[in-house]
């Protein structure tokens, strides 16, 4: 069959593109291992063979960008009769977002991936002199890996090797009747649109950074096993060196970019949840960071070789684990935001993938771990190595404890069958990976306040226990004063907020004093800065982030822990706010004011304005005033289903986070209000009470005096009002009304409703029934639609900027090391010319 | 034997002890049945929502408290109370995990993940006020 306005050559061109990526990979991997092999035998032969590799892994990068730009070319011009496009854009997106639409599906995101690695292999190739054909040739094997993940290649009916992201939409729907019409692009006119969730700018840029941070564990990766297939094992250092500094600061941007992502776009109440996701970007970097210390130790003394290699193997390893787990769907039941399983498809296939990889690690590592240079002799207590190479071992088993328990669905089938037992994540992972890593933040912290004053080989002890002794003791008074001030009670905190201030009074004293503030050399110094800050902002905002909000009309409940204090911070963290009506919230007086609505293209994204106020107790004046926006829309993308986004106010010393968390009324469910009907009610004397959802009104009587301006006179008109007092929940009298009732040419009745908007209170004089002059019964027809509220979670996290301050002075430290290593680099080379 | 080894000697023994010790921590997938059997015993259920029973929820009363049933792997119908506000759209979930305790023939649970039909909705976890 035909069909009718199809563009089918941006597709035909992308997937041309992905075969010879794919192609050229292979051509490129193959080229520079036969470049590899021949090069002690045959220079010559070597020679042509490297240069094929080059040629091979430029067209592959060519055909990467390319495909870029046919998938971009799709999305940008919303070609949807492709998938990819029809499912993540849609017409409305707005350009900034067009990038993000990327990385919301699998395919897009492994592009991501493979692109980086194309720009990084570029600059190995152009740097890594003797060493080129060996890391070329793992770094194109890697990229065959990868590009077979978008080859899209069906064997058969069931086997389908990768995922294509020019596929198109018939193709995928097969048996969706629409696609029996020709014409059927004419119904297909709009896209599935991008998650909301994803429309931030967070969410631009974080994926960008963290992928570069992934793909550059591919380097150091590379570098080590082209030392160990070559068995030479100094040209490798320095390039090792700067990669892996490199590597820690990107990927270190990359995950604060993901918690900062969390903390302003999710509602999970933080920054880090210890989440499998997050975990699974962690745990790969603090492998590097280990990785990065003991090829430090390696360089200056010669010692740690093996577990330097075993590490920087291990960590790109581990962001194809982290890939297995986040991306096949595993996690599934436990964690919240994996990415869409696409099945088994994609476990085998990853699988085999990280095998071959393993694999060459391993029987590499094997065949030459005889032949690795050592140490025969003792290192002393005092020197740095001793404990930098401690350090890295105590790094790398925190990193374990947390991919271990992370890891839970892949080995609970093993467990359910040694044990019986079908075993789930912790019921409180904060607590089970915070009591465990509080001691890895103690001992790490420590150490790298101290490290720094112990030299290589040997130290003095009498000056390195001077400096160390004057540190700490300042520390430790910094420390008191934040326990006391901070009101930090558990013993085991109190030790990390002294390892924290020792690791801040140290590497400041140890730049001014000892380094007397050399800017090239102070990397180290400045990222164990960053390092002790980034700790104490963790321990400040963590330890003391509360809620603000309470419930103050809730009933209780027993949530069954131990303390009644628990318990009563369990009933309580979520306040109820009617429209316009002022609560107290902490110092604040809290009132929702209004909601407002936005239109995101298809998605309505309604936002709730809450006006904080706080007042000078004695003089009642206000101090201080600020409206927060937390808002809330309807996914269509979800299939309607509500997605809340919090807003923060932030101050210099802490943050005031706010989320919406259950919607009553106002533009989100307007049918709410509507639906309501009247109630009928009859009083019969003044003083009888009629019963109203937000409080009472009390009969007054009736009165043939009418003064309601909406009222024109008719002569013939016989007309009575029935006057009301309501009083609120409080007993406290709001307004008087007196609705009314008329009877024209005596067969037409009228009414005229009196109201009272705040209290959403419609009355209506129904009727009147004279049975006698001293009986007379008089029904109100009553509507009150329920008011409009927000529940509503307000935390305060204390010093966060701490937190974020602490992890761009690292990453700036990293920086700074890495900038001295290659001005180093370059000089030792130009004076060598 | 030298120091350093000592040290990883006593730091391999460390990781192991602390991996023991924490091992409790690991919970387990539990039917309300066998819940019943460990009162009180932070656990999770699977369960489906049973639509057809009352759920409530007055938030005006107390925004933390929500009621409804469940029926879980095993077939059996539990009452449930989630000391939180009630999850949106929890209607529509197609199964959910929900993490807390049994007493006296009522699960009090404290979290819910919702495992939601369309392909492109996430899974979505609701707290309740326990963090």
């Amino acid at each position: 069959m035909e069909f009718i306005g199809e563009h089918l050559r941006p597709g035909q061109l992308g997937h041309f593109f992905v075969i010879t990526s794919f192609v050229g990979a292979l051509f490129s991997a193959f080229s520079y291992f036969r470049a590899a092999r021949t090069e002690q035998t045959d220079p010559l032969a070597s020679r042509s063979w490297l240069l094929f590799g080059r040629s091979g892994f430029v067209v592959h990068t060519v055909s990467v960008i390319s495909i870029f730009i046919a998938l971009f070319y799709i999305i940008e011009t919303h070609l949807f009769e492709y998938n990819y496009a029809w499912e993540h854009s849609s017409l409305s997106l707005p350009g900034k977002y067009l990038l993000a639409c990327f990385w919301e599906g699998q395919e897009g995101s492994f592009m991501l991936w493979t692109f980086w690695h194309c720009v990084l292999g570029l600059v190995v190739m152009r740097t890594a002199r003797g060493l080129e054909t060996r890391t070329m040739a793992i770094i194109a094997l890697v990229q065959v890996g990868l590009a077979t993940m978008i080859l899209g290649i069906h064997f058969g009916p069931e086997f389908q090797l990768g995922k294509t992201p020019f596929i198109l939409l018939r193709h995928v729907m097969q048996n969706a009747p629409i696609f029996s019409s020709p014409n059927y692009m004419n119904f297909i006119t709009d896209g599935n649109g991008l998650n909301v969730s994803l429309r931030n700018y967070w969410m631009v840029i974080h994926p960008p950074v963290l992928f570069l941070g992934f793909a550059a564990t591919l380097i150091p990766f590379a570098y080590c096993i082209a030392a160990l297939w070559k068995g030479e094992y100094q040209t490798f250092i320095k390039p090792t060196l700067a990669w892996s500094l490199f590597n820690g600061a990107v990927l270190g941007t990359g995950i604060m970019m993901g918690g900062a992502w969390a903390y302003e776009s999710l509602n999970f109440g933080g920054y880090w949840a210890w989440d499998p996701v997050e975990n699974a970007s962690l745990v790969p970097w603090l492998v590097l960071i280990a990785g990065l210390h003991t090829l430090l130790v390696y360089k200056s003394t010669g010692r740690a070789l093996s577990l330097t290699f075993i590490l920087l193997l291990l960590t790109h390893l581990l962001v194809w684990y982290s890939t297995f787990l986040t991306r096949t769907g595993i996690l599934g039941k436990t964690s919240v935001h994996a990415f869409t399983g696409d099945g088994k498809a994609l476990t085998y296939h990853l699988l085999i993938v990280i095998g071959v990889l393993l694999i060459v690690a391993m029987v590499l590592l094997v065949r030459r771990w005889r032949s690795l240079p050592r140490i025969r002799s003792e290192e002393e207590t005092l020197s740095r190595e001793f404990w930098m190479f401690i350090g890295s071992v105590i790094l790398f088993l925190a990193s374990m404890q947390i991919a271990l328990s992370t890891s839970i669905p892949v080995w609970s089938p093993l467990a359910k069958w040694i044990s019986g037992k079908d075993f789930a994540p912790p019921t409180d992972p904060m607590l089970h990976y915070n009591n465990i890593q509080v001691w890895v933040a103690i001992i790490v912290g420590l150490l790298s306040a101290s490290v720094l004053y112990m030299k290589f080989k040997n130290s003095d002890a009498r000056v390195l226990g001077k400096r160390l002794g004057i540190t700490a003791l300042i520390g430790l008074v910094l420390a008191a004063g934040i326990g006391l001030g901070q009101r930090i009670t558990m013993w085991q905190y109190d030790i990390m907020l002294f390892a924290a201030c020792f690791g801040i009074v140290a590497n400041i004293y140890y730049g001014i004093v000892v380094q007397k503030f050399k800017f090239k050399k102070l990397g180290p110094s400045v990222s164990h800065l960053g390092f002790a800050m980034v700790l104490l902002g963790i321990l400040l905002s963590s330890y003391n982030k509360h809620a603000i909000s309470f419930n103050i009309t809730g009933e209780e409940f027993n949530p069954g822990k131990k303390t009644a204090e628990e318990n009563a911070k369990e009933n309580s963290e979520n306040e109820l706010l009617f429209r316009g009506v002022t609560s107290p919230m902490g110092e604040y007086q809290a009132t929702y004011v209004s909601d407002s609505l936005s239109m995101k293209g298809k998605d309505k994204i309604i936002y709730y304005n809450i006006n904080f106020e706080k007042r000078d107790p004695k003089t009642k004046e206000v101090t201080e005033q600020f409206t927060l926006h937390p808002d809330a829309f309807v996914n269509t993308k979800g299939e309607g289903v509500l997605t809340v986004n919090p807003s923060t106010k932030h101050f210099w010393d802490h943050d005031i986070f706010t989320y919406v968390n259950h919607i009553h009324g106002g533009l989100l469910d307007k049918s709410k209000s509507d639906t309501i009907s009247y109630k009928s009610h009859k009083v019969n004397k003044a003083g009888d009470t009629v019963i109203i959802n937000s409080g009472y009104m009390v009969f007054n009587g009736l009165d043939r005096k009418i003064a309601d301006a909406r009222y024109v006179p008719v002569d013939s008109d016989l007309i009575i009002s029935a006057r009301f007092t309501v009083y609120d929940n409080k007993d406290k009298p709001v307004k008087d009304i007196a609705p009314i009732y008329i009877l024209r040419n005596r067969r037409e009745i009228l009414h005229i409703e009196d109201t009272i908007p705040g209290m959403n209170l419609n009355v209506r004089f129904e009727n009147l029934m004279v049975k006698s002059p001293t009986d007379v019964t008089t029904e109100i027809m009553v509507k009150q639609t329920d008011s409009d509220f927000v529940v509503l979670k307000a935390l305060v996290f204390p010093y966060i900027n701490v937190l974020w301050l602490g992890i761009i002075i690292m990453v700036f430290g990293f920086f700074i090391s890495l900038g001295n290593l290659l001005s180093r680099d370059t000089s030792a080379l130009i004076a060598k010319n | 034997m030298k120091k350093m080894h000592i040290v990883l000697l006593l730091l391999v023994v460390a990781a192991i002890v602390v991996l023991i010790s924490v091992f409790g921590n690991f919970s387990t997938y539990e039917t309300f049945a066998s819940a019943s059997k460990q009162p009180g015993k932070s656990i999770y259920v699977i369960g489906i929502l049973q639509k057809d029973k009352e759920m409530e929820y007055d938030p005006q009363k107390d925004p933390n408290h929500f009621i409804f049933y469940a029926k879980d792997k095993a077939g059996n119908t539990n009452r449930v109370i989630f000391n939180g506000e009630k999850p949106r759209d929890i209607e529509k979930s197609e199964q959910i995990v929900m993490m807390g305790y049994q007493e006296a023939g009522t699960f009090h649970c404290s979290r819910i993940q919702m495992k939601c039909p369309s392909k492109y909705k996430k899974d979505m976890v609701v707290e309740g006020n326990n963090s």
